[in-house]
């Protein structure tokens, strides 16, 4: 009986370890000796007729033959699948290489980037973005600056008139005027006003009869000169890089009293002297200064009370130079192969 | 304003080179944009005499030249130029030059002749050509006769001088001068001026009162009107000094006695102007403004008509000049005058403006009286320019000054503690160092004993009228990088923008993740564009506002359709080969509530979109489908959907430039929301568009109107949902929408949505029929459904289709 046993488990293990095929050989292997009517089975089935003494010591062989094979059965499936699976990998092999499918995506046009930019960081200390009509009045786009007609600094402007008071508005400073009329006399504002301005220039690299500007205001008890330059300072790091350096000259605009030109060291050439900022190390990038008395007065508020400073910046010029480019026009011809790289 | 170094140096001593003078004045407000370092690259350019010439026995356009530079040997250079002869002086460029436009000379040979240098021309040399004449800037530069021969060109040129060219700004006409120049100048370096002394010798017995009257009419227009006369003029060039001078400062010389006003004019910064005496009918000048219809013939011999608001000077029969303009051509001076009338006047600022623009006239003077002249020094002027021309022995001069000065300039007083001006610049500079700075200035500070200081401003800053003026003296001598940087105190206030823009951008953001581009273009349009959109004739689209002075012909209108704007940046994306277009725009149309504009118009934010081409990015494995009307419609559906617009209804209808049969209305009401249409095959031909478009336009008042600013998130549900398909044969123009109302409106409670998953039409399906097939999902919120519900449901859905649209029910 042993022997037969022993005979039954060896041709089983062999047989096990011969398959070759796939996991359904292996199964009727398990069932030829394993399974209800498998010949290993059968013994155990036969058991009835041994001795008592017997059938424990039969029992016990036959069970570890029986979990002997059916661990072989285990570590052969596992062999086979590895094998199946190893197999089906290599058939389903694709070339990688293969560009994967494009995705259908849009993109924001990159002067929209750098306002949302300008926004977010004076949002973030505290200044609220405010709006003004792009067909504006005379009144508010020069005279309530402190312009009055005929003023030479007009020319700095020409401007698309519609008719005697009513022209494109030729900067975004006419919000600076409406923006005081809103509030209660002199209660303090921190704003923007980001927008489309209109000026009669030729249209070339670096002009446009319509382009994007952002004006600044901050008026409150206090405001001092030194407060516009820590503004502008800090803005600047941010929208550029903490490392550019910031340097104020005296200027003149109506508005404004002392007036400041702010210049950053170039961003192309660290400063160095390049063709972008004409070899002289520094890039005009704003105007600004505090806030002229006769422009608080003509709106309502009291520059004895209180004071503030205001600024304006073109945002063509800010995106063109963070990104190197170096025609305005690229903006408004709106070829898709430049608005697909923002 | 340009003005030479040496010019400069005549009246102030400093050390600093041009460049640091240049840094030291723009970092003090009085910006210098350039710096020509006249000169430069002449090193080896000198004086040449020709000896002989002779023509090139190999070409038919060069010439062999002997040149005398000074030197022992003649030198051979070979020239292409055909404007030299024997005998004349010319700039040679000897080997080794490195020219200003960065050409070297070396040895040489010109078609097989030897060639040792290069004869110049002006422009070669970086000349100045705008005090050029033709013959001057035409081939090689021709020097005066008695030059002499060998010494460096730039001598003999007048080049060794360094150029600062100023952009003033207009607040500082003290600073189109010389002399207020050099008071800066003195402020910044701490050197004393060398002021020139201005004395004139009154040598002739007539008293020019006797001689001319002046007169003021116009009050308003003219404050000072100062004359002498000069008689035994001899009209001739002025010396080489003072032709340098004024060439350095961009002027061209005439002759001495116009050389002399324009001289004193750049000196002083006062304008001038001389008339032939004996030309001078009544001998009488009369500051007034021009009668309408009055001819004005100035110097440039050009015939104008006044429109009577210009100020002239007249003499006793008609204007002989347009006032700070231009002088007339009868009273020009010329070599045949002998006597010469010198005005110096002041005239207001804005009307020179208005004139000098209106007739197409800038010049040197009006600049100047349009920022402002200093009014006190008409008299020294005069007398200046008397003293320059007598040192000419030009003239002799007559006694005393016609002199017309109605109303007397007040030196104006500002009143400044030193706190104030601290307060305002956040900084802590002591009184005595403000004191200093605006004495530097020449503005006398008188302490009031209370702290504060009375200053006298002097006469020829007529920009500082306040306080705040007085702090930027303070501030741009102490200097702008000695300020501290602090940031603003105070109430503490939130950055918000306004709800509107808020919504602006979140619609590009959405359009930009369903994939389109946005463009910003201009707000201009013209009448042309509407035509090719096919905007009818009564549209108030064709109400567009008219620009008074528009930079071209096609941007004469302020935009009304923010479609034209899409339409015309896909054609040219089109006309690049970018032959894939998904474009959008978010920008406001303006429209007039009457015309002409009598007040400001509606300004509306519309969003516009343009699709073409292929529905995915080319690729191996993206398909070949091209962008259909449903695409467009989709990218609208999925907009409205983000912007929380629900229940609003779809129908077909007409647009401008769409499609009339594939144009859809989306509608809250009677408000259209938003419409989406095939470009109109006529407008895409218009538009040479050669493929099928889309387009959609939305209104962004309208959308915001509509939009739930209320989001309420829904419940997952607990229980399952049951699908049944719906497929059903119709008549081919039955709208699926109203399919999908009869679904909806039929539902019960169970029903939660349908979706239309299959269309079809053709083989197996009778001609004039479709196939529409729905899936309809339904769903309990507290149980699972029975079959037997859903079929209730189900089936009276179908039942109401059937009837509805005598649907055929496809098994």
């Amino acid at each position: 009986m042993e022997s037969k046993i022993e005979q039954l488990r060896q041709e089983a293990a062999k047989a096990i370890k011969d398959v070759a095929g796939t996991l359904n050989d292996l199964n009727d292997i398990r069932v030829k000796y394993l399974g209800k009517k498998g010949e290993l089975t059968s013994i155990l089935r036969g058991m009835g007729q041994l001795s008592a003494e017997d059938r424990p010591r039969i029992g016990q062989i036959v069970n570890e033959a029986r979990q002997q094979l059916e661990q072989l059965i285990a570590e052969k499936n596992q062999e086979l699948k590895a094998k199946e699976m190893a197999k089906r990998l290599a058939s389903e092999k694709i070339d990688v290489t293969l560009p994967g499918r494009p995705t259908n995506h849009g993109h924001i046009h990159p002067l929209t980037v750098t306002l949302m930019q300008i926004k977010n960081i004076f949002m973030r200390m505290g200044f609220s973005v405010e709006e003004g009509p792009e067909i504006e009045k005379d009144y508010y786009n020069f005279e309530a600056l402190n312009l009055p007609k005929d003023h030479p600094a007009r020319d700095m402007q020409d401007s698309f008139y519609i008719t005697e008071d009513i022209l494109m508005r030729s900067q975004t400073s006419p919000v600076q005027a409406r923006t005081m009329e809103a509030h209660e006399p002199n209660s303090p504002i921190r704003m923007i006003a980001p927008g489309r301005v209109y000026r009669r220039d030729d249209y070339d690299a670096t002009h446009s009869p319509m382009f994007t500007q952002i004006e600044g205001m901050v008026i409150d008890k206090n405001i001092s000169f030194s407060d516009l330059k820590g503004t502008l300072e800090d803005f600047l790091r941010q929208i550029f890089n903490k490392d550019v350096k910031v340097r104020l000259r005296p200027s003149f605009f109506p508005f404004t009293e002392p007036s400041t030109e702010v210049d950053i060291s170039c961003v192309m050439c660290k400063g160095q002297g390049c063709r972008v900022c004409k070899g002289t190390g520094w890039l005009e990038i704003l105007g600004a200064g505090m806030i002229h008395p006769n422009v608080l007065k003509m709106s309502g508020y009291d520059p004895s009370k209180v004071s503030g400073f205001a600024f304006g910046m073109g945002v063509e010029r800010i995106t063109m130079l963070k990104y190197g480019i170096d025609d305005l026009r690229l903006f408004y011809d709106n070829d898709i192969r430049l608005l697909e790289q923002f | 304003m340009q003005v030479s170094i040496k010019w400069l140096h005549d009246y102030i001593d400093f050390t600093e080179t041009s460049d640091e003078l240049a840094d030291k004045l723009t970092m003090a407000g009085i910006p210098v944009e350039n710096v020509v370092h006249a000169g430069e690259g002449l090193e080896k350019v000198v004086t040449g005499k020709v000896e002989s010439i002779e023509r090139h026995p190999d070409s038919d356009h060069m010439f062999i030249t002997q040149m005398n530079v000074g030197q022992p040997e003649l030198v051979q250079v070979v020239t292409g130029a055909q404007n030299v002869k024997q005998g004349d002086i010319v700039p040679v460029a000897m080997i080794g030059a490195k020219l200003p436009n960065g050409l070297k000379i070396s040895k040489g040979k010109l078609r097989g002749v030897p060639s040792n240098g290069m004869l110049c021309s002006a422009d070669e040399l970086k000349m100045d050509l705008t005090t050029l004449t033709d013959e001057q800037k035409d081939g090689i530069y021709i020097l005066p006769a008695d030059t002499e021969i060998g010494i460096p060109a730039k001598d003999a040129l007048g080049l060794d001088d360094d150029i600062l060219e100023f952009e003033l700004t207009a607040n500082r006409g003290d600073c189109f001068s010389v002399f207020g120049l050099v008071r800066e100048i003195a402020v910044l370096t701490g050197n004393t001026p060398k002021w020139p002394e201005i004395k004139v010798n009154e040598d002739d017995d007539v008293s020019t009162a006797d001689m001319i009257k002046i007169g003021i009419e116009a009050n308003d227009l003219c404050s000072r009107f100062s004359a002498r006369v000069l008689k035994n003029v001899k009209v001739m060039e002025s010396p080489e000094w003072m032709q340098v001078r004024l060439e350095n400062a961009g002027i061209r010389a005439i002759n001495n006695i116009v050389d002399v006003t324009n001289f004193v004019m750049v000196e002083l910064g006062q304008p001038m102007h001389a008339y032939d005496y004996d030309q001078i009918a009544g001998k009488s000048l009369t500051a007034r403004r021009a009668v309408a219809g009055e001819n004005l013939h100035t110097l440039d011999d050009s015939s104008r008509t006044a429109k009577g608001e210009e100020l002239v000077i007249a003499d006793s029969e008609k204007p002989a000049g347009l006032a700070g303009i231009m002088g007339g051509l009868e009273s020009e001076v010329t070599e045949n005058t002998t006597t010469v009338v010198l005005e110096a006047a002041a005239f207001n600022g804005a009307s020179i403006r208005r004139t000098a623009r209106s007739c197409g006239l800038r010049s040197e003077a009006s600049g100047r009286f349009e920022r402002g002249v200093d009014e006190t020094q008409t008299m020294r002027a005069l007398d200046r320019a008397a003293q320059l021309l007598q040192d000419m022995g030009a003239c002799t001069v007559t006694k005393g000054i016609v002199d017309v000065y109605p109303v007397e300039k007040q030196p104006v007083s500002v009143d400044f503690t030193p706190e104030q001006i601290n307060k305002r610049l956040g900084t802590d500079i002591p009184a005595e160092k403000m004191v200093e700075i605006l004495e530097s200035l020449d503005f006398k500070c008188e302490a009031d004993g209370k702290g504060g200081y009375h200053v006298a401003v002097p006469s020829w800053r007529n920009d500082v009228t306040f306080m705040e003026d007085i702090s930027e003296e303070v501030a741009r001598i102490y200097g702008f990088d000695n300020i501290q940087s602090t940031t603003p105190e105070g109430t503490m206030v939130q950055g918000v923008q306004s709800p509107l823009q808020d919504f602006i951008d979140h619609i590009k953001i959405t359009l930009t993740h369903i994939g389109l581009s946005e463009e910003l273009s201009f707000s201009f349009s013209n009448y042309d564009i509407l035509d090719k959109m096919l905007v009818p004739a009564d549209s108030p689209l064709r109400n567009a506002i008219p620009l008074m002075n528009p930079f071209v012909e096609e941007a004469q209108l302020v935009r009304t359709s923010l479609l034209a704007s899409v339409i015309e940046n896909a054609v040219r994306n089109l006309s690049r080969k970018n032959e894939d277009i998904r474009l959008y725009d978010v920008a406001p149309v303006f429209y007039p509530k009457s015309l002409p504009l009598t007040e400001l118009p509606d300004e509306v934010v519309k969003v516009a979109g343009f699709m073409c081409g292929r529905r995915n990015p080319v690729g191996w494995n993206t398909g070949d489908d091209m962008i259909d009307f449903y695409d467009a419609k989709g990218v609208v559906e999925e907009l409205l959907a983000r912007r929380n617009i629900t229940r609003y209804t779809v129908e077909a209808g007409e647009y401008t430039a769409m499609h009339p049969g594939k144009t859809a209305l989306f509608k809250k009401g009677k408000d259209i929301i938003a419409a989406v249409g095939e470009l109109h095959p006529q407008v895409a031909e218009n538009f040479g568009i050669t493929k099928k478009a889309y387009i959609f336009e939305m209104d962004v008042a309208t959308l915001m109107k509509y939009s739930s600013a209320k989001f309420n998130f829904d419940v997952l549900p607990k229980y399952p949902a049951v699908f049944r398909d719906l497929a059903i044969l119709v008549d081919k123009d039955v709208n699926a929408s109203d399919i999908e109302k009869t679904i909806i409106g039929n539902g019960g409670k169970y029903f939660k949505r349908a979706v239309l998953f299959d269309l079809y039409t053709g083989k197996q399906i009778d001609a004039g029929k479709k196939s529409v097939a729905f899936t309809m999902l339904f769903q309990s919120n507290d149980k699972t459904l029975t079959d037997e519900e859903v079929d209730e449901s189900f089936n009276k859905i179908v039942a109401a289709v059937e009837k509805k649209f005598d649907a055929e029910l496809r098994k």
